[in-house]
């Protein structure tokens, strides 16, 4: 196996001052897979801080990712608002009844909403456990990597404090409950996201019901929108660049996102990088964008180097950098041979990319798979 | 003067169409006062509207948000028809079981199909999400099903839905009930190869599949 010569941190600083360097960043994103490395249950991850950060620790001796994040579901925020969680024995928690009762009449719904206590990142839910295992994380590989820490959007966690189905409605039906619960997780992940900056992490921001997919443009730019920008733009008063992940299609508000002035744009496999590239190439680092399920999870390592070398093929020249990475978080089963073959693959490569090479690669796993 | 009927049937598409869920419960009592036949009502109407809706889905200029109130308009309506069907006519076409597959929570795409299903008359058995493999199948039997529909976004969840054909198989009745497929990784050669009986990329076609798999009418006895 072809070993890194560089740590990732000496890799970016090499990079940010054009300078060679072993090979192109890369993050598989390997979320709670990090269990099956580290040999852990992944409901661990909800009592005991240390194993969050030792997992993800052990992932990054065993594949040498780029990054390394402390986020273990969607739902921390909610949690600790007052949603109720399920936690799986061995698999990602989930939702199981939102902050305000289904039993509520939106009529009552405002009322309901002051209702939510402001969240302490100190004390409530698993928060706490969460900037702990970021303090672990920090003593354990700070000096080779940067750390990040996931927060949620707060247009997203709006959903999980009503419900899903209930909050697509509302936008509708009642827009004022919307901003309102968008207002109030604001706030709940500003305290939370400047309790992570002050251990030494860089929050990256989940928004994934800001898609294109579920909802549109005009809807974004009313509900969401202002909130992210608010977000993103205290964090960067922090001193820390942004990076921002939504999956599904983002492509019609790649420029609102790109005009907030984040540090870099995630992409699901849905959406084109080329696209992404020609459209905010200029104005952030474009990151993405494999196919978590059907190439990472149910690929063979030939089919993840293809699709690899496809991205950085459409990426590698974008004006203000590229990274490959995963569409989405890797479904936790995914084969380690599928992520080491990504990572291989960034290895025998080099940077900075050779078009040639990458394109005589290209053809020869593309003559072994037949096509 | 009296609205026509064809003018109500076009306003009651409108409102469908354009988000109107509590304007259409009035139009429907207009229709429905003026004694014109509700079948007509709902088909020509209602279902034309959210067919309308789902064509401006697919077109992207409609979202999900837009498309869960033209339904609630559509179903806000159908209370006040469907009442109003002879007995005989009012059996719904045949009985679909629907679910998310065990292990996956995304149900705004099987929403939207339980939605456009029942828009055109199925009797929608909806089971929710992270639907074990046996639940699909014991209530398909017990309901009398001709349909099982699964849904997933998650590859991980792919090898439940096979599992659902295969139980069908070990008990011998594949042939009474036809299993189709939907979500994001899953594709038509996914569908054969697990042996389902069908797949569509999106809620409308899913539809036309259903009334292609169960030869159409076949209306069951009214409950
Ligand atoms: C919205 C969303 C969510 C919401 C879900 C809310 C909800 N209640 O459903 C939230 C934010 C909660 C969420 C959570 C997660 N998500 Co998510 N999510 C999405 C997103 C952005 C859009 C999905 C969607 O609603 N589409 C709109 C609907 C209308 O489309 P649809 O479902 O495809 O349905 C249409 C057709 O497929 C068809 N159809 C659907 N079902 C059926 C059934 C039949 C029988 C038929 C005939 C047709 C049919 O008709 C529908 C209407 O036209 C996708 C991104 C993407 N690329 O798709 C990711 C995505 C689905 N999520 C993903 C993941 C990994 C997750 C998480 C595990 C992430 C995490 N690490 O926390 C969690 C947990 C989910 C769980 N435990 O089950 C991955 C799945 C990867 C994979 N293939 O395995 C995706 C693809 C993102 C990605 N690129 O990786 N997610």
């Amino acid at each position: 196996m072809l070993k890194d010569t560089m740590t990732p941190k000496e890799r970016a600083a090499a990079i940010a001052a054009g300078k060679p360097v072993d090979r192109m960043p890369c993050n598989p994103n390997i979320a709670n897979g990090v269990a099956r490395v580290y040999g852990c249950k992944i409901s661990e991850f909800n009592t005991n801080a240390k194993t969050i950060a030792d997992a993800q620790i052990a992932c990054y001796r065993r594949f040498g990712a780029d990054s390394a994040r402390i986020f273990t579901d969607l739902f921390t925020f909610a949690e600790a608002m007052g949603a109720k969680v399920k936690f799986p024995d061995d698999d990602t928690a989930d939702l199981e009844a939102p902050a305000i009762s289904a039993d509520v009449p939106d009529s009552e719904l405002m009322k309901e909403i002051e209702k939510i206590r402001p969240v302490d990142p100190y004390h409530d839910a698993r928060l706490p456990l969460h900037l702990e295992a970021m303090k672990y994380l920090l003593d354990g590989v700070g000096d080779e990597m940067g750390c990040s820490a996931g927060v949620i959007g707060p247009f997203t966690n709006s959903f999980f404090l009503l419900g899903v189905e209930r909050t697509l409605r509302a936008i509708h039906k009642n827009p004022e409950v919307v901003h309102k619960l968008t207002q109030i997780s604001l706030d709940c992940a500003k305290s939370f996201a400047d309790a992570a900056i002050k251990i030494g992490l860089t929050p990256t921001i989940s928004e994934p019901m800001s898609s294109c997919t579920v909802v549109s443009p005009k809807v974004f730019r009313e509900f969401s929108l202002p909130y992210l920008k608010e977000r993103v733009d205290f964090i960067k008063s922090k001193g820390k660049g942004v990076v921002i992940h939504i999956c599904g299609q983002t492509n019609k508000i790649w420029r609102d996102l790109a005009d907030m002035g984040i540090a870099g744009m995630s992409i699901d496999n849905v959406a084109s990088i080329k696209e992404c590239k020609a459209l905010i190439g200029n104005d952030t680092k474009i990151m993405g964008n494999v196919d978590p399920g059907g190439v990472m999870y149910s690929g063979t390592p030939d089919e993840v180097r293809l699709k690899t070398l496809e991205c950085i093929r459409d990426g590698y020249d974008s004006p203000k950098g590229y990274m490959i990475m995963s569409g989405c978080s890797l479904p936790v089963d995914s084969p380690f041979e599928n992520i080491d073959s990504m990572m291989n693959t960034v290895r025998e490569l080099g940077y900075p990319v050779d078009v040639n090479k990458l394109d005589a690669m290209l053809a020869d796993v593309k003559k072994r798979l037949g096509i | 003067m009296a609205a026509t009927k064809e003018e109500l049937l076009q306003r009651l598409s409108d409102c469908v169409l354009n988000m109107e869920d509590e304007e259409v419960i009035d139009v429907a009592k207009e229709y429905a006062a003026a004694g014109y036949d509700p079948l007509d009502g709902i088909l020509k109407g209602l279902v034309a509207g959210i067919n309308k809706a789902s064509d401006l889905y697919e077109r992207e200029e409609y979202f999900i948000p837009e498309l869960l109130i033209c339904s609630s308009a559509m179903y806000n309506a159908l209370d006040v028809l469907r009442p109003l069907i002879p007995k005989e006519q009012s059996g719904g076409k045949c009985k679909v079981v629907i679910g998310v597959a065990r292990g996956d929570t995304h149900d705004i795409g099987k929403n939207l199909v339980k939605i456009m299903l029942e828009s055109a008359n199925y009797e929608v058995i909806d089971l929710g999400r992270d639907v074990p493999v046996e639940d699909f199948v014991n209530t398909a039997k017990r309901e009398g099903a001709k349909v099982i529909g699964l849904s997933t976004l998650m590859s991980t969840s792919m090898n439940n839905m096979a599992k659902v054909v295969e139980m069908l198989k070990s008990e011998g009745i594949k042939d009474q009930i036809k299993v189709i497929v939907g979500g994001g990784p899953i594709s038509q050669s996914f569908a054969d190869k697990i042996g389902a009986d069908g797949y569509s990329v999106n809620a409308a076609e899913a539809v036309k599949l259903v009334d292609r798999l169960v030869g159409n009418a076949e209306p069951i006895p009214a409950a």
